[in-house]
C-alpha cells in the first residue's frame, strides 16, 4: 500500500566528497544534487554516469559545485536529459558558480570537460520553483508532488520535500537552523514524522563557539592585520557563503567607518551582487522589511570594491587591504594568484572561512600546525612572441594551405571546404596529424603538469580520504646537513603550449562584457596563446586563521532537530565515515530504530512498511463526533462500521451500541512544566532524584524513556485529600478518551 | 499531512440538505456592479477570507470605503490584497488601524514596497481637499507591520485556509489568489491580462480549476486592439503631434501602467534620433521613488527585461527626464508630458490640460481604462467645450485619443480563461452594471459547459453556494494492517489537522502526530492494621472477580479486583493499592478505599463477623435480604419453607412465585410478573458482588464525560 522508496548513493556518502543519489519513488528516478569537486575529477562521476539515462528529474539543493557542479558535464557527456528543478536563486547563483569556476580554469589551463555553452545549455532548462510551492509532476512521475523549503545555508538553498499519498520524503542536506544577516533559518523542524529523512552527517562532529564571539574574533583579526599594515586574503566561493560575509564586512566598516580598501573579487562579481540586490524575497524577512519602509538595499554595498580582473585590484591604493577572492580552495583562480603573492609576507593573513574540500591546497593549510613550506604551480596564459609566434603562424598558413589544397582536389565533397576554419581543423585529428611539425610535438609534450601538481611539506592525508585527483607521493624525504635534499628537477620551468583558442565556444550572452577584459582577449581573440606553467616553493609566513562561516548548523543543533522531527526512517549521507558513524549511533540511540548509511552504488529500500487505507467519514458518523481540541489537532474516538459502495469505504455509525474501548489518555506531560503549574496552583513541589515532590508526601516521576509508545507516569502517595487535588490537576494535563 | 486534500469534483455540484457550515458565501463588499473599492468578502466552513481593501476614487471619505458594515472585522482569518492600486488597497490602513479586524493580511513582496509609497502619496495629495481624512502616515506605517508577505505559487496555510497566488499580470506584483479550505476552491482575479507586454508576464492560467471563479469585467464585451497597433497608434499620434509642433499630455496613473509607456517612449525615442531635441517628461515623484521597487523585484517580471538587466537597466530612462512641478517646466516648444493622476481630476495633469486644451495643435492621450464620473472620461465623447478648474468654460480644441493600454483582460483573454479554467460558478466583479450584463450574456451563450453558473452580485448582495463536502479519512498503521470489508467494525482515534483526518490506532498516536497517549500509574496507601482476608471478604461481596495474586505464603498477599486493581498488604500497619488510570478502575480503586476505611471504623465487629463465615450463610444472608426487600416493595412475601430461595407473594389475590436464586418469576397477571421481574434484578444486583462483565453503564457514562 505504501510508496515504494528507494535511495542509492551516487557519491559522497562516508566521505566529504561531492553529492548525488538517486531516489525512486514508485519507480520514478530522482537525481537529487548533481555534485562535483573543484578538481572536476571525472572518475567521481562514474556512478553516475551508469544511471544517467534511467532519471527522470533532477532536484538541486544549493548554488555550489558540491551540489550541482556535475550537471554541465553529465548533461554533455552522460545524455542526462531530465528535467531539473531547483529554486530561483540556485539557478542564478549555480549558473554564476559555474562560469566563475569555468573562467578560472580556461584562464590558466586548457580546461576542456566543458565550455560555458554547456553550462548555459545545462541550466537553460531548469524549471525555477519559489519556496513552499506545491510543484505536482506530471506524466510518469503523476501523484508526486514536490517542495521546495528553506534550508538557510545558502541562498536559495532547499530542502526539499517529494510527497506522495501523503508520505512524505525529505531531502534535508547543509541546513542552518540559525538565522542570519541575510538568510532565514531552516524550517525542516516544521516537519514532524516524515515517513523518510535524507540528511548529512557533515557537520556530526563539529560544535560551533556562539556567533557573537566567532564574529568578534573574526572581525578583530582582519582589523589587527590591517593596523599592522598587513593584507588579508578571505578565500571564499563564488556566490554563496561570500554575501554573508560580505555583509558583515560591509556593516563593520560602515559603523567603524573604516577606510581600508576592501574588494570582492570573482569573475562574476558584479552580476552576483547586482543579483542579490534583485533577491531580498528570498532572504531573511528583516532584509525585506527594512526594503519596504526604506528602500534602502542592504546590498547596495559602500565600502566594497566589486573587481572582476586583477588589474582593477593592482589600481586599489598601495598597504592594507581586505580582498575575499574565489576559489576557497586556493587551487585556482584569483585567490591562487593572491595567496602566492601574500603568503610570503608575515604581516599578512588568510582567513579560511570555511573547510576546504579534500586534497586541496586550502586544506592543506588548514590543518595544524600549518605548514611551512607549500608548493605551488603557477600558470600563465601568455601570447606568443617571436619565434614561437613565428612558427605558429607558419603552422597555421601550412595549414591553411592544406586545407586549401585538399578543398581543391575534392570539390565534389563541398563539406569539407567549411574545414579552412582554423578551429575546426585543430579538432579534426587527420589535419593534426598532416600538421605535424611544431603543434604536434607540443600537444604531445606533457601538458598535464597543470594544476594538481601541488605538494606540501608533511601534509600525510587522512587514510580515510578518497581523493584520487590529488597526486599523493609517499613522504619519503630525506635531510642532510643543509636540509631537505631536494630535486632540482622539481623547480624546473616547465613550458607548454595550448590548443588554438578560437577554439574557446562563444560565451553566454550579456555576461560576456564583464569577463576579465584581459582573459577576454585570451579566450576571445584569436591571438595565440600558451599556457606557462612554473612551480614555486611558497614560504608560509603570513598568519593563517580559520573561522567557521560555513552557516550549517552544528552537531549539537543536528541532533536537537533530528529527535524533534524523528522520522520513521533515517537516511545518512554526506560526511566522513568517522561522524556518519557517530550521527549514526546517535540517532539509532535517541531518534529512530530505521538509521541507514548507504554505500555508494548499494541501493537501500526505504519503503515504509506503513499501511494505509482511505474511508469516508459519513455525515451521521461526524456529527456524533465530539472533537476535543490538542494544540494543531482536533481528537476524538470513533467507532464506525464499514460500508462499501463501488470500491469505496464509508464508515457509518454502528448498528449496535458502542461497545467497550480501553480508554486512552492524550497528552504530554513535562514534569518541569507540570512542577510550575502545581506551583501556580498554590502546590509546593519539587524535584528530587528524578522524582517530583507534590505537597507533602506526594512523589510523581515518570517511568521509561520519552522514546516509548506511551508515556508513563506514576504518582504515588498515602491516602490524603492532597493525593487526590494532585491527581486532579494531573488529570487536567491530559485528555480522556 | 501533505497537500492532497479532498478533490473537489468539478462539475455540477448538486445543492444539497444544507448543513450549517457547508454553504460558500461570497459578498462583494465594493465593486460589486461597479468598478472601484474592490473588497469581496467569502466565508465557508466559518473561515473568513477578504479579498482586496479598495476605495472609490470618484468618493471622499467614509463614502469611498467598501461597506464594512455588513461584516464583523475580527472574524475575518485572512485579508488577501492583489496589487497596489488605490482601488484595491486603499482602505487597508483603514480596516487594519480603525476596525476590529485581527486576523492575518498578506501581499506579495512588491506590491507591499509599492503600497507603502503609494498610500503616503494618496494620504499627502489629497490632504485638505478632504477633511475626514480616513488614516494619516503614521496609519501606513503601522499596517506595514501587520502585512506579511507571500511569493508567487508559495502555499500557505492559516487556520485551515490554505491559498496561494499566481502572477496576474496587471502591474507589478500583482497576483491572483487562489484560496482552499477543505478542498473548495475559490479564485479570485483581482485585475488580471492575459497578455504579456514589455515587461510583465500574462497572467498564468492556475493549474486546478476552481470550483468558484471571482473574475474581473471592467472591459465587459470589449475587444483591445493587439499590442503592436496600440503601440503604433500610440507613437505616431505623439510623433505626429510633435512633429507639427503641439505638446503631448498623456494623463496616467502614477505607477503600474505609466512604467510601461515610458519604456515605449523611450525605446521609440532610442529608435528615431530625429526626435531627440523634443524633451519627454515624467512628472511623478512617486514614480521616481518606486524605480528602486521596479529594479529590485525584477523576478516578478518577464524574462525579456530579466535579460536587459544583465547588461544594463531597462528602467534607467534615456531621454526621459523627470519633471518636478509645472513651474519647472520650460513650455516653450513641443513637448511630451506624463502625468498624473489618470483621470484629470486635480493635480499636474489637470493644470497641464487646462493650459494647453484650448490649441489645437496639443493632444491629449488618455492611455487607460478611465474611471466612471472624471474628466478624462468626459473628454473621451469630445464635447466642444470643457469646464476648467477655474470655472471657466472653454472650447475643447486639442485632439483627444482613447489608446487603451490598461493590462486588463478583454473579451476575448476572459473568455479563453475561462473556457480553459471551467469554473463550474463565475462570480462578475468590478465592473460597470451594463458592461457586466453584456459580458454575463455572451458568456452565456458561449462558453462550453452549458451548466455554468454566473452571477453579478451587486454590492451587499450576497451569494450563497453549497457544497457537498465530503469528509475523507485516512486509516493508518496497526490499524490499517488489513483493509476491512463490509459491514466490519472500525475503532481507533480519530485526528483532524486542519481539514485532513486520519484514524490511528491509540498506540501509534505519537508515531503520526506530535501528540502522545500516556498512562498513569497511581498507588496510594491505606493504613490498615487489620487481617487481609477482611478486606478480601468485603470485596468479594462487592465485586466477583477478586482473585489472590501472588503465592501468599510467601511475598505479601495481593488482591487483583475487578481485573484492574491490585490490593497489597505492604506491612502490618498499611495496605497499598494500586492501579493505571481510567474511569472505571478509578471508581474500583475508591470503592476499595472505601472498604478498607469502612473496615477500619468498625474493625472490632467486622473481624468477628468475617472470620469463618461459609457460602452457605452468605447465601442465606442475602436470601434474608432480599426478602426483606420484596417485603418492602410488595407487602405480603412469603418464604416457601423447604425450598431454597423460593418466595410466594400474594397481592389483591393475584399470587406469584419467584425463585430469588434463578430470577425466574411465574404468575398469571403480566403486569406483576413484569414488575417482579424488575424488581428482583434491581435487588439482585445491589445485593450480588459486581459481575466482571457488566460494565457497559459505565462505558457509557465515559463517553459522556
Amino acid at each position: 500500500m505504501g510508496t515504494s522508496v528507494q535511495l542509492t548513493p551516487l557519491s559522497g556518502v562516508h566521505s566529504e566528497n561531492p553529492l548525488s543519489y538517486l531516489l525512486s519513488l514508485d519507480g520514478f528516478n530522482f537525481l537529487v544534487d548533481c555534485g562535483w569537486n573543484d578538481f572536476f575529477d571525472p572518475e567521481l562521476l562514474q556512478p553516475l554516469s551508469r544511471v544517467s539515462s534511467t532519471i527522470d528529474a533532477v532536484l538541486l539543493s544549493h548554488p555550489d559545485t558540491v551540489h550541482l557542479g556535475a550537471l554541465p558535464y553529465a548533461m554533455k557527456q552522460f545524455g542526462l536529459s531530465a528535467p531539473v528543478y531547483s529554486t530561483e536563486p540556485v539557478h542564478k547563483l549555480g549558473l554564476l558558480t559555474m562560469y566563475d569556476h569555468y573562467l578560472s580554469r580556461r584562464q590558466v589551463s586548457d580546461f576542456d570537460l566543458f565550455s560555458l555553452d554547456d553550462i548555459d545549455a545545462a541550466f537553460q532548462n531548469v524549471t525555477r520553483l519559489t519556496y513552499s510551492q506545491d510543484y505536482h509532476l506530471s506524466g510518469k512521475g503523476e501523484g508526486i508532488v514536490i517542495t521546495p523549503h528553506v534550508a538557510g545555508h545558502l541562498l536559495g538553498g532547499t530542502i526539499w520535500k517529494i510527497t506522495k499519498d501523503g508520505e512524505d520524503v525529505i531531502y534535508a542536506v547543509d541546513f542552518n537552523h540559525r538565522k542570519e544577516r541575510h538568510l532565514n533559518g531552516t524550517v525542516l523542524e516544521s516537519f514532524v514524522r516524515p515517513a523518510v529523512l535524507i540528511t548529512d552527517a557533515y557537520n556530526a562532529l563539529n560544535n560551533q563557539p556562539s556567533t557573537r564571539q566567532r564574529d568578534q574574533e573574526f572581525l578583530d583579526a582582519i582589523l589587527r592585520t590591517l593596523r599592522g599594515d598587513g593584507k588579508v586574503l578571505l578565500p571564499v566561493d563564488t556566490a554563496g557563503r561570500v554575501l554573508e560575509l560580505i555583509l558583515i564586512l560591509e556593516q563593520y566598516w560602515t559603523q567603524h567607518h573604516l577606510s581600508y580598501p576592501i574588494a570582492f573579487l570573482t569573475n562574476v562579481a558584479t552580476s552576483t551582487i547586482e543579483y542579490a540586490k534583485s533577491s531580498l524575497e528570498w532572504m531573511i524577512d528583516s532584509i525585506g522589511k527594512s526594503f519596504e519602509h526604506t528602500r534602502d538595499n542592504v546590498f547596495v554595498l559602500k565600502n566594497f570594491n566589486i573587481i572582476i580582473n586583477k588589474k582593477e585590484l593592482e589600481k586599489l591604493p598601495e598597504g592594507p587591504k581586505v580582498v575575499l577572492a574565489s576559489m576557497a580552495s586556493l587551487e585556482e583562480g584569483f585567490s591562487h594568484d593572491i595567496f602566492v603573492e601574500w603568503a610570503v609576507d608575515s604581516k599578512n593573513l588568510v582567513v579560511f572561512t570555511e573547510r576546504a574540500q579534500f586534497g586541496t591546497l586550502a586544506r592543506m593549510l588548514q590543518v595544524d600546525p600549518p605548514p611551512k613550506v607549500v608548493k605551488v604551480t603557477m600558470h600563465k596564459r601568455v601570447p606568443l612572441v617571436g619565434e614561437e609566434l613565428k612558427a605558429y603562424e607558419e603552422e597555421q598558413n601550412r595549414i591553411k594551405k592544406e586545407e586549401a589544397l585538399k578543398a581543391s582536389l575534392s570539390k565534389e565533397d563541398d563539406l569539407k571546404a567549411s574545414c579552412i576554419v582554423p578551429d575546426k581543423s585543430l579538432s579534426d585529428p587527420m589535419v593534426i596529424d598532416s600538421a605535424g611539425g611544431l603543434i604536434s610535438s607540443e600537444v604531445a609534450s606533457p601538458r598535464i603538469v597543470g594544476y594538481r601538481d601541488v605538494l606540501i611539506d608533511g601534509f600525510v592525508p587522512p587514510s580515510t580520504s578518497v581523493s584520487p585527483m590529488f597526486p599523493f607521493y609517499e613522504n619519503s624525504r630525506e635531510w642532510d646537513d643543509f636540509g631537505e635534499v631536494i630535486n632540482p628537477d622539481d623547480y624546473a620551468i616547465k613550458e607548454e603550449d595550448m590548443l588554438d583558442p578560437t577554439s574557446v565556444a562563444v560565451l553566454g550572452g550579456g555576461l560576456e562584457d564583464k569577463f576579465d577584459e584581459d582573459s577576454n582577449d585570451m579566450l576571445l581573440d584569436s591571438k595565440p596563446s600558451k599556457v606557462v606553467s612554473n612551480e614555486l616553493t611558497v614560504q608560509v609566513k603570513c598568519s593563517l586563521i580559520y573561522k567557521d562561516f560555513e552557516g550549517r548548523s552544528d552537531s549539537r543543533s543536528i541532533k536537537t532537530i533530528l529527535a524533534h522531527v524523528a522520522p520513521l526512517k533515517l537516511v545518512l549521507v554526506h560526511g566522513s565515515a568517522e561522524a556518519t558513524e557517530h550521527l549514526k549511533q546517535h540517532c539509532l540511540k535517541n531518534v529512530c530504530s530505521h538509521v541507514y548509511a548507504p554505500q555508494i552504488g548499494e541501493t537501500i529500500d526505504v519503503t515504509s512498511d506503513l499501511c494505509a487505507y482511505k474511508v469516508r467519514l459519513s455525515e451521521r458518523l461526524m456529527s456524533n463526533v465530539l472533537f476535543k481540541k490538542l494544540g494543531d489537532y482536533e481528537i476524538a474516538w470513533i467507532d464506525g462500521e464499514v460500508n462499501e459502495t463501488d470500491g469505496m469505504l464509508t464508515l457509518v455509525p454502528l448498528s449496535t451500541g458502542p461497545p467497550l474501548h480501553k480508554s486512552v489518555l492524550v497528552g504530554d506531560l513535562k514534569l518541569a512544566d507540570f512542577k510550575q503549574f502545581l506551583a501556580s496552583k498554590g502546590v509546593p513541589a519539587e524535584f528530587s532524584k528524578g522524582f517530583l515532590r507534590c505537597g507533602e508526601n506526594i512523589t510523581l516521576r515518570k517511568v521509561g524513556d520519552s522514546k516509548g509508545a506511551t508515556q508513563q507516569v506514576g504518582i504515588e502517595g498515602p491516602l490524603t485529600e492532597e493525593y487526590y487535588k494532585i491527581r486532579e490537576l494531573l488529570y487536567s494535563q491530559f485528555y480522556l478518551l | 499531512m501533505a497537500s492532497s486534500g479532498p478533490a473537489p469534483s468539478m462539475k455540477k455540484r448538486e445543492s444539497s440538505g444544507s448543513r450549517e457550515g457547508n454553504q460558500l458565501i461570497i459578498t462583494p463588499l465594493g465593486a460589486g456592479n461597479e468598478v472601484g473599492r474592490s473588497c469581496v468578502f467569502m466565508s465557508y466552513k466559518n473561515k473568513t477570507v477578504l479579498f482586496d481593501c479598495g476605495i472609490h476614487l470618484a468618493y471622499s471619505g467614509m463614502a469611498a470605503l467598501p461597506y464594512f458594515d455588513e461584516i464583523e472585522p475580527s472574524t475575518i482569518d485572512v485579508l488577501l490584497v492583489t496589487h497596489f492600486h488605490l482601488d484595491h488597497a486603499a482602505s487597508l490602513p483603514y480596516f487594519l488601524e480603525k476596525t476590529t479586524f485581527k486576523g492575518r493580511v498578506f501581499m506579495t513582496h512588491a506590491t507591499k514596497a509599492i503600497y507603502r509609497l503609494i498610500l503616503s502619496d494618496y494620504v499627502k495629495v489629497s490632504k485638505g481637499s478632504v477633511e475626514d481624512m480616513l488614516y494619516n502616515e503614521q496609519d501606513i506605517i503601522q499596517s506595514m507591520d501587520k502585512i506579511e508577505v507571500i511569493d508567487f505559487h508559495q502555499t500557505l496555510e492559516v487556520n485551515g485556509i490554505r491559498f496561494w497566488c499566481y502572477t496576474a499580470g496587471h502591474v507589478l506584483g500583482a497576483a491572483m489568489f487562489m484560496v482552499d479550505i477543505a478542498g473548495v476552491r475559490v479564485l479570485y482575479t483581482g485585475d488580471y491580462s492575459r497578455e504579456e507586454d514589455r515587461h510583465l508576464r500574462a497572467a498564468e492560467l492556475p493549474q486546478f480549476s476552481p470550483d468558484v471563479c471571482v473574475i474581473e469585467s471592467t472591459y465587459g464585451v470589449q475587444l483591445h486592439q493587439p499590442r503592436v497597433v496600440r503601440e503604433k497608434r500610440f507613437t505616431d499620434v505623439i510623433h505626429n503631434t510633435v512633429a507639427q509642433g503641439g505638446r503631448v499630455l498623456i494623463p496616467a496613473f502614477a505607477l503600474g501602467r505609466a512604467q510601461e509607456l515610458l519604456l515605449i517612449l523611450d525605446e521609440y525615442w532610442s529608435a528615431h534620433p530625429e526626435l531627440h531635441n523634443i524633451p519627454i517628461y515624467y512628472a511623478s515623484p512617486l514614480a521616481k521613488r518606486c524605480m528602486a521597487v521596479y529594479q529590485t523585484y525584477i523576478n516578478a517580471m518577464n524574462e525579456r527585461v530579466r535579460a536587459q538587466f544583465e547588461v544594463s537597466n531597462p528602467f534607467d530612462f534615456k531621454h526621459i527626464s523627470s519633471l518636478k512641478s509645472i513651474e519647472n517646466l520650460d513650455d516653450v516648444g513641443p513637448s511630451v508630458v506624463m502625468a498624473s493622476p489618470g483621470g484629470l481630476q486635480s493635480g499636474l495633469s489637470r493644470q497641464l490640460f487646462d493650459m494647453w486644451c484650448q490649441d489645437k495643435k496639443n493632444a491629449c492621450v488618455i492611455p487607460g481604462y478611465v474611471v466612471e464620473g472624471t474628466l478624462a472620461k468626459t473628454i473621451i465623447t469630445e464635447p466642444k467645450d470643457v469646464t476648467l478648474s477655474n470655472g471657466l468654460t472653454v472650447p475643447l480644441n486639442m485632439q483627444v485619443h482613447y489608446i487603451s493600454f490598461s493590462a486588463h483582460a478583454d473579451y476575448g483573454q476572459t473568455f479563453e480563461f475561462l473556457k480553459d479554467l471551467m469554473p463550474p460558478n463565475i462570480i462578475l466583479v468590478h465592473g460597470e452594471a451594463n458592461e457586466m450584463g453584456r459580458l454575463k450574456q455572451k458568456l452565456l451563450a458561449q462558453l462550453p459547459d452549458k451548466n455554468t453558473k454566473i452571477l453579478t452580485p451587486k454590492n451587499c448582495q450576497t451569494v450563497e453556494m453549497h457544497f457537498n463536502s465530503e469528509k475523507m479519512a485516512k486509516a493508518i498503521g496497526q490499524l490499517a494492517e488489513k483493509i476491512p470489508k463490509e459491514g466490519e467494525h472500525v475503532n481507533g482515534l480519530l485526528v483532524k489537522k486542519g481539514f485532513t483526518y486520519q484514524i490511528i490506532a491509540p498506540e501509534d498516536l505519537h508515531i503520526f502526530t506530535q501528540l502522545s497517549t500516556g498512562n498513569i500509574a497511581q498507588r496510594i496507601s491505606v493504613p490498615y492494621e487489620g487481617a487481609f482476608s477482611v478486606i478480601r471478604h468485603r470485596l468479594k461481596q462487592i465485586y466477583e472477580s477478586v482473585e489472590p495474586l501472588d503465592d501468599p505464603t510467601e511475598s505479601p498477599p495481593a488482591l487483583l479486583v475487578h481485573d484492574r486493581v491490585t490490593v497489597k498488604q505492604e506491612n502490618t500497619k498499611c495496605v497499598s493499592i494500586q492501579w493505571s488510570t481510567d474511569p472505571i478502575s478509578d471508581m474500583v480503586s475508591d470503592s476499595v478505599v472505601t472498604v478498607i476505611l469502612n473496615i477500619n471504623r468498625g474493625i472490632a465487629r467486622v473481624g468477628v463477623m468475617g472470620e469463618g463465615v461459609t457460602e452457605e450463610e452468605m447465601e442465606r444472608t442475602a436470601e434474608k435480604v432480599v426478602l426483606a426487600l420484596l417485603n418492602s416493595l410488595f407487602d405480603d412475601v412469603k418464604r416457601v419453607a423447604g425450598e431454597e430461595g423460593k418466595m410466594v407473594v400474594s397481592i389483591d389475590g393475584v399470587v406469584a412465585t419467584v425463585d430469588s436464586k434463578s430470577g425466574v418469576v411465574e404468575c398469571e397477571n403480566e403486569g406483576l410478573k413484569e414488575r417482579l421481574r424488575t424488581a428482583l434484578r434491581r435487588i439482585k444486583s445491589a445485593v450480588k458482588p459486581i459481575p466482571l462483565q457488566k460494565i457497559s453503564p459505565f462505558c457509557y457514562l465515559e463517553r459522556k464525560l
